[in-house]
């Protein structure tokens, strides 16, 4: 009769005893120097196959046994007549499932990354309340204000009258009030931006590069583009998702560590985004009896702009600023803008 | 009656693991996460049995259940704490005060839960520390570290290694910690001598190698290149500290732990975790993620590896706690922290 090597460990003392194991009659014996004990298959857990880790034995009056003989326990159990290991464990145990796998959480990955995660996060940013929303707004413009950004340099009467301008273009297109701030800053230079809550910011450096107040009010109704699809609060919901996940996965290495990818994934909004963002400022545009090509030229100048003080700065840092790059199309944007215009 | 040093030792292959962790975690995705507590159960046996020391080995028994109902309560408090945060900061930081008046409670139920569903050799570990002294550990303390400037930070790192490991139980058994206050200034005055030196070295080289462009640049562009370059020195300079300074606590602790008059032994070096936690890190990065699994079992190997248990009488002699005698009593106490949270 074939047996099988194994611990067996009574649960009251750490007491190692060899053992050989048998199963007749459903019942499993355990037979050592000093010991002799008979249970019946039923009252044994047997812990599925883990890999090659040791089996355990489990006596439901306290005591267990430790297996590290597979080949052999399988036999046994086979011959006895107890079910094969659980699917699962199979499923562990080959390669081929473990490859599917692999393709499947892949698939999974990207599938939810593309288009899970912005699908989400668009319900999402429709639900948060308003009052929720401009204080992001407030607290973003708290922070930015004690070093990236300084207080405009535009005279109040300047100002009013933008403010004014803008408030026509979005009445006239039917869309709720929104704030408009301007700031100065040499380090975001010509730049104008949508924040969660609505609110537009533009820069004094962009102003200066327009020539007309339509160019910047071409660059304002682009952004409300932004806002009326509520692409920041959807930008900063997925970003602060991936980064969740980033830091939940590569955590135990170090949050620092974990930032980097989270800060490359984060650049900016998608090609759709912005393409989406031009056709609303095209129709507000018209509307307001402005040609899109305003926008166009626009956009050649603040492209033109950038890669000055890229250029400027030294000798290789442009393929860096290209690939951090917000509008990685440009020339693709300006050309459909001003096709859009001659239609008129 | 063995004397001699009986090293401690692990048998997980990484291509062994990989298979059990993808298949659990497409399961757990399958599942939208609620599969994650069985997939835990999975991982923490197989590195538990696959633990081995003296021919034996450890045993987990937590329930999926259990640490399902933890992970419910800890995800539901960190996702509270980080959207309100980043929404409503006040609500955020009323959360966050909230979290770290029950953090304490919360961790002596995780040790407990951990512990006593820690066994070997059909023995199982416990946990006996009080709720009044976590309550000192875990946050009298850190707060008068952070109102010292952390000049108390190793002391109260101290005494949260002395609060585990002199409250852990094997069978009947007590562990006891005897490093003081006094050898954890001395790792923590290292690390800091060590981050000074490498930052430097890390900053003066990066300022070499960009500084002459910055020159060049005009006032404002220069913020790009300086938050790259004190970026890439911080991680430079983690990589480098950090594995000295998790080996030399490891060592620190386990050299001063004993179990009854048993004693423990760790002898990581620094060179060995520097190359393993820089090379899974890059490895990792590299194939977004599939070698995390290898990783797992590569620093697991070589933390366990490098312990060593040194009986200082026969360890048969070990029985198991009261507790676990009565059985029911024992099993109950745990139901009832039922609780482990990962933080």
């Amino acid at each position: 009769m074939k047996t099988v090597n194994a611990n067996y460990f009574d649960g009251l003392s750490a007491l190692q005893q060899a053992v050989a194991l048998n199963i007749a009659q459903g019942q499993l014996e355990v037979r050592g120097e000093k010991l002799i004990r008979a249970e019946p298959l039923s009252n044994i857990r047997i812990s599925a196959k883990l890999g090659s880790a040791p089996r355990l034995l489990n006596f439901a009056g306290g005591g267990h046994c430790e297996v590290n003989n597979h080949a052999d326990f399988e036999a046994l159990l086979r011959d006895a007549g107890v079910l094969p290991q659980s699917l699962l464990s199979r499923m562990e145990g080959s390669w081929r499932h473990a490859l599917t796998a692999t393709v499947l959480s892949i698939v999974i990955a990207i599938a939810s990354f593309y288009w899970g995660l912005p699908w989400v996060a668009n319900i999402a940013a429709g639900r948060i309340p308003d009052s929720v929303s401009l204080s992001i707004d407030t607290h973003f413009l708290d922070a930015v204000d004690k070093g990236l950004v300084q207080a405009s340099q535009l005279s109040q009467a300047r100002q009013k009258k933008l403010r004014k301008r803008f408030d026509n273009l979005r009445a006239m297109h039917g869309l709720p009030p929104h704030q408009l701030e301007f700031r100065s800053s040499k380090v975001i230079g010509a730049n104008a931006f949508a924040l969660p809550g609505g609110t537009v910011v533009v820069t004094d450096q962009l102003i200066a590069l327009a020539s007309n107040d339509e160019e910047v009010l071409a660059v304002l109704a682009h952004e409300l583009g932004h806002v009326s699809e509520r692409h920041p609060m959807r930008q900063l919901l997925q970003s602060s998702v991936v980064g969740l996940a980033m830091t939940w996965y590569l955590g135990d290495i170090s949050s620092l560590l974990a930032a980097a990818p989270t800060m490359l994934l984060e650049t900016n909004y998608s090609r759709n985004f912005e393409r989406r963002a031009d056709r609303y400022a095209a129709s507000m545009l018209r509307e307001n009896g402005i040609a899109p090509a305003r926008l166009a030229d626009m956009l050649e100048k603040l492209e033109k702009s950038h890669r000055g003080a890229v250029k400027e700065s030294g000798e290789q840092p442009s393929r860096i600023a290209r690939f951090l790059s917000t509008h990685p199309d440009t020339a693709e944007r300006i050309r459909d803008l001003r096709g859009d215009g001659s239609r008129q | 009656m063995q004397t001699q040093d009986q090293r401690f030792s692990f048998t997980g292959t990484g291509s062994e693991y990989f298979r059990i962790w993808i298949v659990n975690l497409v399961l757990t995705i399958l599942t939208l996460g609620i599969y994650s507590a069985w997939a835990k159960v999975r991982r923490m046996q197989y590195f538990y049995r696959n633990t081995r020391l003296n021919e034996s080995s450890f045993d987990y028994h937590g329930t999926p259940i259990a640490i399902l109902k933890g992970r419910l309560i800890g995800v539901g408090l960190f996702a509270a704490y980080y959207t309100a945060l980043k929404f409503m900061p006040l609500l955020g930081l009323a959360i966050g005060l909230f979290i770290a008046l029950i953090m304490p409670f919360l961790l002596v139920a995780s040790f407990r839960f951990r512990l006593y569903n820690s066994s070997y050799r059909g023995l199982r570990f416990g946990f006996v520390g009080s709720i009044k002294s976590a309550y000192v550990v875990f946050l009298a303390l850190p707060i008068a570290t952070l109102f010292t400037l952390y000049l108390l930070a190793p002391f109260t790192h101290q005494r949260i290694k002395a609060y585990q490991h002199n409250n852990s139980r094997y069978g009947q058994s007590p562990f006891t910690f005897t490093a003081g206050a006094g050898s954890f200034y001395k790792v923590y005055l290292l690390t800091l001598l060590q981050f000074i030196l490498v930052g430097g070295l890390f900053a003066y080289g990066a300022f070499r190698m960009i500084g002459g462009s910055m020159a060049t640049m005009p006032k404002e562009q220069i913020i790009f290149p300086v938050v790259i370059a004190t970026y890439l020195v911080m991680i430079a300079a983690s990589l480098l500290i950090i594995p000295y300074f998790i080996s030399r606590i490891q060592n620190l602790v386990w050299n001063h732990t004993q179990l009854g008059a048993h004693r423990f032994s760790s002898t990581l070096s620094v060179a060995g975790l520097t190359w393993l936690i820089f090379s899974n890190f890059l490895f990792t990065v590299v194939t977004l993620g599939l070698f995390k699994p290898f990783a797992d079992i590569r620093l697991a190997r070589y933390r366990i590896e490098h312990m060593a248990f040194t009986p200082a009488g026969n360890i048969e002699e070990f029985i198991a706690s009261e507790q676990q005698q009565i059985g029911a009593t024992g099993t109950e106490t745990a139901e009832v922290f039922n609780l482990d949270i990962g933080f």
